[in-house]
């Protein structure tokens, strides 16, 4: 069996003991759970590691490589915030996350071919970092977002859920979205000005509305407005439980821009002009 | 549930009460002057101009950008392309309106940061951030004001002291102007490296419609991914040549082939196989003489066959290549003709002497007659041209049923060769030769085996030195050399058919399909990719070189504030170079913008965040 596919399941194993801990709620499940996703975090970086050796370039340099270090960055970004913040259930959406992620690499060429000369630069390895670890951080947000909505939606108004203090609870998700995107925004900042810098290097100029570039505008917009919105919205008699709701959603919204700027670009009509949308084959 | 309502519906009102109670205190203090100076202040203005610009985006990603005119109109017709041109929606991040947003979120930009501005090192962020998009919003209007941006190509050897920039003119259609450049560039010597080059297994399952490539590593059993279909490299030549040595399999004739040579005075002029039930014939260039070889099967048939001067009737041969079936069929439009023994019918739709000429058939010169078949099998049907002077146009050409050869032969009766040489054998073992020389039958005499026989009326003799009953090839692949040249390999691939081996040649461009015709299998170079091109310039001044430097990709020369930069390359001969001159006054200060929004977002994202739990901590304390 292939190491992408040890991987997979070892994804799938872990989010099944996420949700085993939240079902139960012991100790030593949790321990598991966490084990079984720094597993599956170690294997994917193994794979990355691996990559990188066998193609002796930086291994993101077309789609399928992208993809898996995309999985192994919302792994890691995941990771972080467990030991940061004491959150459960995000363990298990995240982890499905990264599988499915990983699982949308397998149905890529793989094949290792030739970089071109533009992509033999420095520059990329803090771009692509960079803008891994963001795009991590809301995917992780998304998921947040989403129990936050579900819990929205079902979960009786006062419940008081017994849980110790350190833990969040579901209902205040949104702030926790909140601070994840605050983790992940400098870092698409960043991933930003390190691509227009290198940019700058290799084609001259380090803004051309390159249909690539553009998106990764939209992209940061996206969350440039949704870290605004809270300082908007209750001055325009939106009340705060409404707002919440406003802002998760927007969250949702902001994440399917991102994969669109990702992985979607080759369906614009403009893609064909592109310097740097991952090629179709 | 009533209840629940009622209580979100009063906790709702509470909270719009508390906004509403934060207006008020506001509006007293407002005046008609203050309104405006709000108005440019509020984040609620920034966050409808961000929408805005995001619209903006979208639309200039949807809708191509600086195409001319008639690309428009060839794409979204013509009303829709002047709306587009009106609306400048066909230069959306240089129009008016993009750029009148722009200057509305600077305007915002600059009032907020005023009004917000307590200076305080906690705002050391804020004040960044928000300085910074100004900056790069100026370092923007800096290059679009005082930049150019161009191209030009350049031999090597030779020099250029200026270069050329794009754009779409008013009437919409693409212009080039001349820039001339304070100095020149000089290209001393241009350099293409390619990488060595790589081969790629590619496997391909018909069924689930799957490509997936191969590991090429030999010795490695591995499994086609998505199937049963095992495949393992058994060997592999790094420089492979296919021998095709002829060879006789048995004596008895299922596959009767002569080896012929014409000789003139003296000298060989001709020689190869002719194979009775395939390529049975040859004809010079000029058309004088045509040799054939035609299998009898019976004395009778023999008989009648050497009286006979007609040509041959006009027929279409189908030769299965696996089960060596070979059968010829009348030429009869539009009759549908079953291959016996096998699933395939055929049906000839068309018949010409010209191929692609439109005359009548009657008007036709005989230059190259031709007929349209169409084969009906398991895989559906295929039309398929049949040229009786290529007839091995089909197997160089893909199609679907590539087991099956057809030629095709007679069609323009009455040949044009003045002179037939007809070699006649049948299954008793009688070889017969009929010399035809306008449609008259000059000499009919038996022929032997290395006998030479002088043609009427030529100086050409003619020898028939090899008898292969059975013809068939014995393939041998050499090795030609150990460095990489025309890479082969030997596969073996397994499924539901049982073990299948065969090499794959790199510089085939056909697929290798397994017995069960589910299972492809091609082995390619993935084209030659370019690992770096580089370009030594010379800066020439008043005649003296001032500056040298050998530039790449990601690696530029800077000079006088131009940046010269590799960009592209004569993708034919490689001879000349392609360069990007650039120059951006704007650089500083949008730099600067960069390195403050970097340092900006860290601070209120990190800094900020880890100072305040300091301060909480010391409060506690």
């Amino acid at each position: 069996m292939s190491l992408i596919n040890i991987t997979l399941i070892v994804y799938v194993v872990a989010s099944i003991a996420y949700i085993a801990r939240e079902i139960w709620n012991s100790i030593s499940i949790k321990w598991v759970s966490i084990g079984f996703l720094i597993l599956a975090f170690c294997l994917n970086l193994v794979m990355v590691i691996k990559r990188s050796i066998e193609a002796g370039h930086p291994p993101f340099s077309n789609l399928y490589e992208s993809l898996v270090f995309y999985a192994c960055c919302t792994a890691f970004v995941y990771l972080i915030f467990e030991f940061i913040y004491n959150f459960r259930v995000v363990g298990a959406f995240s982890s499905v996350l990264a599988m499915l992620i990983l699982l949308y690499a397998t149905l890529q060429d793989d094949t290792i071919r030739p970089i071109m000369p533009a992509l033999k630069s420095n520059w990329m390895l803090v771009h692509v970092v960079t803008y891994m670890i963001g795009y991590a951080s809301f995917g992780i947000s998304f998921v947040t977002s989403i129990i936050f909505l579900i819990v929205k939606a079902f979960a009786k108004k006062d419940n008081k859920e017994a849980g110790n203090e350190k833990e969040i609870l579901p209902r205040n998700f949104d702030k926790l979205s909140y601070k994840i995107v605050a983790f992940g925004f400098p870092f698409l900042t960043l991933g930003m000005v390190t691509g227009a810098v290198w940019a700058k290097k290799a084609w001259g100029d380090y803004w051309s509305w390159d249909p690539k570039e553009t998106w990764s505008l939209i992209t940061w917009f996206a969350y440039l407005v949704y870290l605004h919105t809270p300082l908007v919205l209750p001055k325009m008699n939106i009340s705060k439980s409404k707002a919440s709701v406003i802002l998760a959603c927007w969250l949702l919204f902001s994440f399917g821009i991102v994969n669109f700027t990702f992985v979607g670009l080759n369906y614009l009509p403009s893609a064909a002009d592109s310097d740097h949308v991952y090629g179709s084959k | 549930m009533k209840n629940k309502n009622q209580l979100r519906m009063t906790t709702e009102t509470k909270d719009s009460q508390k906004n509403q109670n934060q207006i008020s205190i506001h509006q007293p203090a407002q005046r008609d002057s203050n309104k405006v100076w709000d108005f440019f202040c509020s984040v609620k203005l920034a966050v409808v101009i961000i929408l805005l610009l995001v619209v903006a985006c979208i639309l200039g990603t949807v809708i191509l950008q600086e195409k001319t005119m008639d690309e428009y109109t060839a794409k979204y017709g013509y009303a829709l392309a002047a709306f587009f041109r009106i609306t400048e929606l066909t230069n959306v991040f240089y129009s008016y309106w993009f750029a009148f947003l722009l200057i509305l979120l600077c305007a915002n930009l600059i009032c907020c940061t005023i009004k917000r501005w307590k200076n305080t090192f906690m705002q050391t962020g804020f004040i960044l951030t928000h300085l910074s998009l100004i900056l790069i919003l100026i370092g923007g209007v800096v290059k679009f004001q005082l930049g150019v941006k161009g191209g030009v190509n350049v031999y090597e050897g030779k020099s250029v002291n200026y270069f050329l920039t794009q754009m779409i003119n008013r009437q919409g259609k693409l212009d080039y102007i001349k820039k001339d450049l304070p100095f020149s560039i000089a290209l001393d010597e241009f350099i293409l490296e390619k990488n060595e080059p790589k081969f790629q297994l590619i496997s391909y399952v018909k069924s689930k419609n799957r490509q997936k490539n191969l590991e090429v590593k030999v010795g490695k059993r591995q499994r086609v991914p998505g199937s049963n279909y095992t495949v393992t490299i058994k060997d592999y030549i790094p420089d492979a040549e296919l021998h095709q040595e002829p060879i006789n399999t048995s004596d008895i004739p299922d596959n009767p082939a002569i080896f012929v040579k014409l000789s003139g005075s003296d000298k060989v002029i001709a020689e190869g196989w002719l194979l009775a039930h395939d390529r049975n014939y040859y004809e010079d260039k000029k058309q004088s003489l045509r040799v054939e070889y035609i299998w009898v099967s019976s004395q009778e048939e023999l008989e009648k066959a050497i009286n006979s001067i007609e040509t041959a009737h006009p027929k279409v041969s189908v030769l299965i290549s696996e089960q060596g079936l070979s059968q010829d069929y009348p030429m009869e439009l539009n009759k549908t003709f079953k291959l016996e023994g096998t699933n395939y019918s055929l049906r000839m739709l068309q018949c010409v002497l010209n191929y692609g000429d439109r005359r009548p058939l009657e008007e036709q010169p005989t230059d190259n007659p031709a007929v349209q078949v169409e084969i009906n099998g398991p895989e559906g049907s295929e039309t398929r041209w049949v040229f009786e002077k290529f007839p091995d146009w089909d197997k160089m050409h893909p199609s679907k049923y590539k087991n099956l050869k057809l030629t095709c032969d007679g069609i323009a009766s009455g040949h044009m060769a003045k002179n037939i040489v007809r070699l006649f054998q049948s299954s008793e073992g009688k070889q017969v030769m009929v010399s035809i020389k306008n449609n008259h039958i000059t000499s009919t005499i038996p022929w032997e085996l290395e006998k030479k026989y002088t043609i009427a009326d030529s100086n050409h003799q003619i020898v028939v030195s090899k008898y292969f009953p059975s013809f068939n090839f014995r393939k041998e692949v050499i090795k030609k050399s150990d460095t990489v040249g025309v890479p082969a390999i030997f596969v073996e691939a397994e499924g539901p058919s049982g073990k299948v081996d065969d090499w794959l040649f790199s510089n085939n461009q056909y697929a290798t399909w397994y017995t069960d015709n589910n299972l492809a299998l091609v082995y390619e170079s993935m084209g030659e990719s370019i690992k770096h091109f580089t370009s030594k310039l010379r800066i020439i001044e008043n005649d003296q070189t001032v500056a040298e430097k050998t530039i790449r990709v990601n690696d530029p020369l800077t000079y006088k504030g131009y940046v010269i930069y590799q960009s592209s390359y004569d993708p034919e001969a490689g001879s000349f170079s392609g360069l990007q001159i650039v120059k951006d006054p704007g650089i500083p200060i949008a730099y600067a913008g960069f390195g403050s929004l970097c340092f900006g977002v860290i601070f209120i994202f990190y800094i900020k965040p880890f100072l305040r739990k300091k301060q909480k901590q010391k409060v506690e304390v």
